[in-house]
């Protein structure tokens, strides 16, 4: 009798397993259990604020640990830069007023409690981050329908919406509302649940930030069991610790640094070009009196850089050059043709504007990190006889004289700000923007028709007649997409570089293993 | 005596006070930690909601009133930054402050007091230029250096230590020989001096009269004297080495008050920046006034003085 | 400071040193900067400031792909790496020089002031001074190129806005001694000012001292200028400071570009030992009583 038990308890056995088998199979072949540990040298100091969506100012370093702690509704991922990630999917009504999203069945946080409609509506009206302005602003309610429902109430058609609450922001990233009500704003940033692929252990601020594997995430079980991240701010440091394989993935490594890796066996350079655009700007265009009035000055200026040299001494090789000051991954983005490196039409252009033996162009201002991309550029100048002295400004004073519109004669600017082609004029070209230090009337025009324009195709030509006509006045000289060079040791299998466009770090981390013993 | 040491107190707070004021101004003086915090483009309301939220929109005198206030009941306020109480963030990182410092004296003694003592006993030949030459050196190269040097010989091209972080005896090695032989030299200095001096002085003659072997002579009457003064030094310097570490903590990514004091600079985090300055200036004053009060114990004139 | 013993006077005069166990090599190495220096303009074979890319990364002449062209290589951005050693002498022997200048005025006034008048002048100096040593001097230098943004002028007056103090003590803890000394007390019988008294008779007591302070405060300031240059916050580029080369060069010296640091860092090495030693011997000469320093 047992025995007949026996048999037909394994033969139901093996029906669910073969069910199991069937459902589960992606999974369990990748990798039943996580496994392993993968050490990270980072290249910034890791802030609390980052375990937070609801902090996330609008630079990508958040994003770093995010993308494995939190998980979001929407968010870039390597299939597609809107893929659903905890919504299944989505509706635009047609008059563009209501964002209806359906989510995902059977997601969890850390925690174990179900990801709801509340946690949602609970996140977004949480988040007081970079665009809390504008969210508040466009946004006039959020409705919970049911559990599994969420429906974004516009206060007047914004076809930006998606752009903004699912990329460039963390807005759409969902935090568990019972939890942090429960705990408080402040412990919830010391041990912070989410719904991501890895769950938190533990943080040494500026120091250390341990992850674990969350064997519960639904896209799939991440394969790499432990993920530690040490700060490591010095980057001879941190290519030495990955050639001893202290650690496994290293971040930022440059120029000369960076060939050294590729000589180096066993280790794989990971070059990222980021979403992030680095120009030459000239303040005193406005000023009659300045040599940077007449745009043949400007000209030479953007012909005398050796762009493809920079590229190849200090990225070797991995930036994109760029005639633009927006991201070519931007919404509306205008191709330029590409900037050239002429000294000997620089000359001529000098000569002809006045300056036959070149000219005493004052101070050249920069944030003290970008000092090496600007020693390369100086030394174009000067060799075609625009004499600039390099003002290198550690990056808080930066940012304020830049936005106080205290320099002059030359800045190097650059800008990781989210958003697209609109807003980035908005704040460097048109009037009364955060970075214009002046403006032409045309162009605010444009921008002011574009801004109230309906229709996406007409908005879409004005906003390139805009950037062409930034391009033809010389306003800027824009220099490159800067190359992101890292390091990877021979333990990895995949690294996640690349994986998502433009995206700087290793992710989704889920994807990201070690190779078999 | 207790006047004295009334006297003291007083001026130790006295400078304390002055530090307090000097380092808050200072850092308001740096720039507007709220630029960092927001992204290029942000508008006015959000940079004043990020202002009130820090406390920063205040009058600057509220603001200093607020800081002693809370100062005098041992809350240092919270990090912008890190968004916890500066106090133990400094906890987190003082143990390794302490320990690395504590590796470091030690190496900068074995350097330094061997070489003072044969520079003394051989003035002016080879030893004495040669141990002079050897503690100067820590002190003429950049610890970044010297640190780096170190990585790339012992870590990357020996493979014998980690290059950097912290946890193991093999981790602390490098930074403490770099911070440590900085140090060096003064306590070489020192050493040698106060050799020379109590190798001038009667007992010791005596003690050489006697016929005592010079090797004795020196161990046990003249190192025994002379070291007084340098381990005085050496715990200056203890207090001292905690808190300009940055360069090397930097170099080894040494999780160490220093590095924590210069990313507050660097982050604009005025509290972390007010607290560790405070701290560790408060370490130095409290040293200074324990030796004066050990001087004064020693020796009464001194009381009088001043 | 408080050990001091009658023995020990102090000499007012140069004439009491015995030039026998002179440091020769030190004051050689120190006269052979200062030539460089002086006749930079004249010795470097190129423009320190100016480069190519293409050009980067020359080893020197004797290694294999060098070129007589550039004696000792060149730079990450190919400018010539001796053309920018001996421009650099010339910035550290300014910075240094300047800045040890800057902190010794400043220090030793204070301090001749403070100990000469005491009350409350001596009080508010001391105490001024104790709070400035409280705070690292690395530290406050961060401080103040943050403040005033880094220029080689700025460094030269942040280095000696942090140092003064340690002549401010020094030197005031001489001038306590030197007040009760006959000559002092006859001048005030005299009738001379407080002024006069300061100027003519303390200060030439105490000039001993200062210089004794500043040879050997030279290496530091010149170690620190480079230690600010690794933190980002030195004398700019393309300036060429041996401590910015050396902080610039630090990441070509785990590729194999050993002289981009090995060279600048020999010659901040050499620059400060040489003071180091002739300040050692000047100490022991002049003024023994400076033997914790």
């Amino acid at each position: 009798m047992s025995r007949y038990r026996y048999s037909h308890g394994q033969r139901l056995l093996a029906a669910v397993l073969a069910f199991g088998l069937a459902i589960l199979a992606p999974a369990s072949l990748d990798a039943a259990k996580p496994e392993g540990q993968l050490t990270y040298a980072v290249h910034v100091t890791l802030a609390p604020t980052w375990f937070d969506p609801a902090e996330t100012a609008g630079i990508i370093t958040p994003f770093m640990v995010m993308y494995a702690l939190h998980d979001a509704l929407v968010k870039p991922m390597p299939e597609k830069l809107l893929s659903p990630s905890l919504a299944e999917s989505w509706s635009v009504s047609e008059d563009g007023m209501v964002y209806e999203f359906v989510l995902r069945p059977g997601t969890k946080f850390h925690n174990g409690e179900p990801v709801t409609a509340e946690d949602v509506k609970f996140s977004f009206e949480r988040y007081r981050g970079a665009s809390a302005g504008l969210m508040k602003e466009r946004v006039a309610s959020v409705e919970t329908p049911d559990a599994r429902h969420v429906r974004f109430l516009m206060k007047a058609p914004w076809p930006d919406f998606l752009t903004f609450y699912a990329t460039a922001s963390g807005a759409g990233w969902i935090v568990p509302k019972a939890y942090v009500e429960k705990v408080g704003e402040d412990k919830y940033k010391k041990a912070p649940i989410g719904a991501g692929p890895y769950k938190f252990v533990s943080f040494a601020p500026g120091v250390e930030l341990v992850f674990e594997a969350n064997e519960q995430y639904w896209r799939k079980v991440p394969s790499v069991k432990r993920l530690v991240f040490k700060v490591i701010p010095d980057e001879a440091t941190r290519l030495a610790a990955l050639k001893r394989g202290e650690v496994d993935i290293a971040y930022s490594i440059r120029g000369e640094l960076g060939e050294e890796l590729m000589r180096t066996p066993g280790l794989t350079l990971k070059p990222v070009v980021l979403q992030a655009s680095s120009w030459l700007y000239f303040p005193d265009q406005w000023d009659t009196k300045s040599p940077w009035h007449d745009q043949r000055v400007r000209n030479a200026a953007s012909l005398a850089v050796n762009r493809p040299g920079m590229n190849e001494a200090i990225t070797l090789g991995h930036s994109l050059i760029t005639g633009s000051i927006i991201p070519d991954s931007f919404e509306f983005f205008w191709q330029p043709p590409a900037p050239v490196h002429d000294p000997a039409r620089a000359k001529k252009l000098l000569a002809e504007a006045g300056f036959p033996n070149g000219f005493d162009g004052g101070d050249f201002y920069c944030d003290a990190s970008n000092t090496p991309f600007c020693e390369a550029i100086l030394d174009g100048l000067r060799s075609a006889g625009i004499r600039v002295t390099l003002r290198p400004i550690e990056r808080a004073a930066f940012s304020k004289g830049y936005s106080d519109k205290k320099f002059k004669n030359l800045i190097y600017g650059a800008s990781g700000a989210f958003g697209n082609a609109a807003t980035r004029l908005e704040a460097f070209v048109v009037k009364d923007g955060a970075y214009a230090y002046g403006s032409y009337p045309d162009i605010d025009a444009l921008q002011s028709r574009q801004a109230a324009e309906l229709n996406q195709t007409q908005r879409v030509a004005l906003l390139h007649k805009m950037q062409q006509i930034v391009h033809e006045r010389t306003i800027y000289a824009p220099i490159w997409q800067l190359g992101f060079l890292n390091g990877v040791g021979p333990r990895v299998g995949q690294s996640g570089f690349g994986l998502i466009s433009r995206f700087p770090y290793t992710a989704p981390y889920e994807d990201v293993t070690l190779k078999a013993k | 005596m207790k006047s004295y040491i009334a006297r003291r107190l007083g001026y130790s707070m006295i400078s304390i006070l002055l530090l307090s004021v000097t380092i808050f101004m200072f850092v308001r003086l740096t720039g507007d930690p709220t630029t960092l915090l927001v992204e290029p483009g942000a508008s006015q309301s959000e940079i004043e909601a990020i202002r009130e939220q820090l406390g920063l929109d205040r009058p600057i005198w509220v603001q200093y009133a607020t800081f002693m206030a809370n100062l005098s009941m041992g809350d240092f306020g919270q990090s912008f930054y890190y968004r916890m109480p500066v106090s133990e963030l400094y906890l987190s990182r003082l143990p390794n402050s302490l320990l690395l410092a504590a590796c470091a004296m030690i190496f900068s003694l074995v350097i330094g007091i061997p070489s003072g003592v044969l520079a003394a006993v051989r003035v002016g030949r080879f030893w004495d230029k040669a141990g002079k030459v050897f503690a100067l050196l820590g002190l003429s190269m950049p610890a970044f250096w010297v640190g780096l040097v170190m990585i790339l010989f012992f870590s990357v091209f020996l493979e014998w230590l980690p290059s950097s972080g912290s946890g193991t005896v093999l981790h602390i090695i490098m930074p403490a020989f770099a911070l440590g032989w900085y140090f060096a030299a003064a306590h070489m200095r020192l050493t040698r001096s106060s050799m020379l001096e109590v190798l001038g002085s009667e007992y010791v003659k005596l003690a050489r009269l006697k016929g005592l072997p010079e090797a004795i002579v020196i161990a046990k009457h003249a190192l025994k004297n002379a070291v007084i003064p340098v381990l005085t030094l050496a715990g200056i310097n203890l207090v001292v080495m905690v808190n300009v570490a940055v360069v090397v903590e930097t170099v080894f990514a040494w999780p160490g008050i220093g590095r924590l004091l210069y990313e507050g600079i660097a982050f604009r985090d005025f509290p972390v920046v007010q607290g560790v300055v405070i701290l560790g200036g408060g370490m130095i004053v409290f040293v200074n006034l324990l030796i004066d009060i050990l001087y004064a114990v020693i020796d009464p004139r001194i009381r009088l003085e001043r | 400071m408080v050990m001091r013993t009658e023995s020990a006077a102090v000499p007012t005069r140069f004439a009491f040193i015995r030039f026998a166990d002179f440091p020769v090599i030190p004051a050689l190495i120190l006269a052979g900067i200062g030539f460089v220096a002086v006749f930079a303009n004249q010795l470097a074979p190129y423009d320190p400031e100016i480069g190519s890319l293409q050009l980067r990364f020359k080893p020197p002449a004797w290694q294999e792909g060098g070129s007589m062209a550039f004696l000792l290589g060149t730079d990450h951005v190919g400018r010539d790496v001796l053309s920018r050693l001996i421009f650099g002498a010339r910035v550290s022997v300014i910075v240094g020089f300047t800045a040890v200048m800057v902190a010794g005025v400043m220090g030793t006034t204070l301090g001749i002031v403070s100990g000469y008048l005491g009350g409350w002048v001596d009080m508010v100096i001391m105490r001024l001074t104790d709070a400035w040593l409280a705070l690292p001097a690395l530290t406050f230098a961060i401080f103040l190129a943050a403040i005033v943004g880094p220029s080689e002028l700025n460094i030269i007056i942040i280095l000696g806005a942090v140092y003064w103090t340690r002549y401010a003590r020094v030197i005031r803890g001489e001038v306590l001694s030197l007040k009760e000394r006959e000559f002092v007390r006859l001048a005030i019988v005299a009738g001379c000012s407080k002024g006069t008294i300061m100027r003519r008779h303390i200060l030439p007591n105490v000039i001993n001292s200062a210089i004794v302070l500043g040879t050997l405060m030279l290496g530091v300031v010149v170690v620190t200028e480079a230690s600010l240059s690794f933190l980002g916050v030195g004398v700019p580029p393309p300036k060429p400071a041996w401590g910015l080369m050396l902080a610039d060069g630090k990441k070509g010296m785990m590729v194999g570009y050993w002289w981009l640091t090995v060279l600048p860092g020999c010659c901040i090495m050499l620059m400060v030992l040489s003071a180091n030693l002739l300040g050692d011997w000047l100490r022991d000469k002049l003024d023994p009583q400076l033997r914790q320093l």
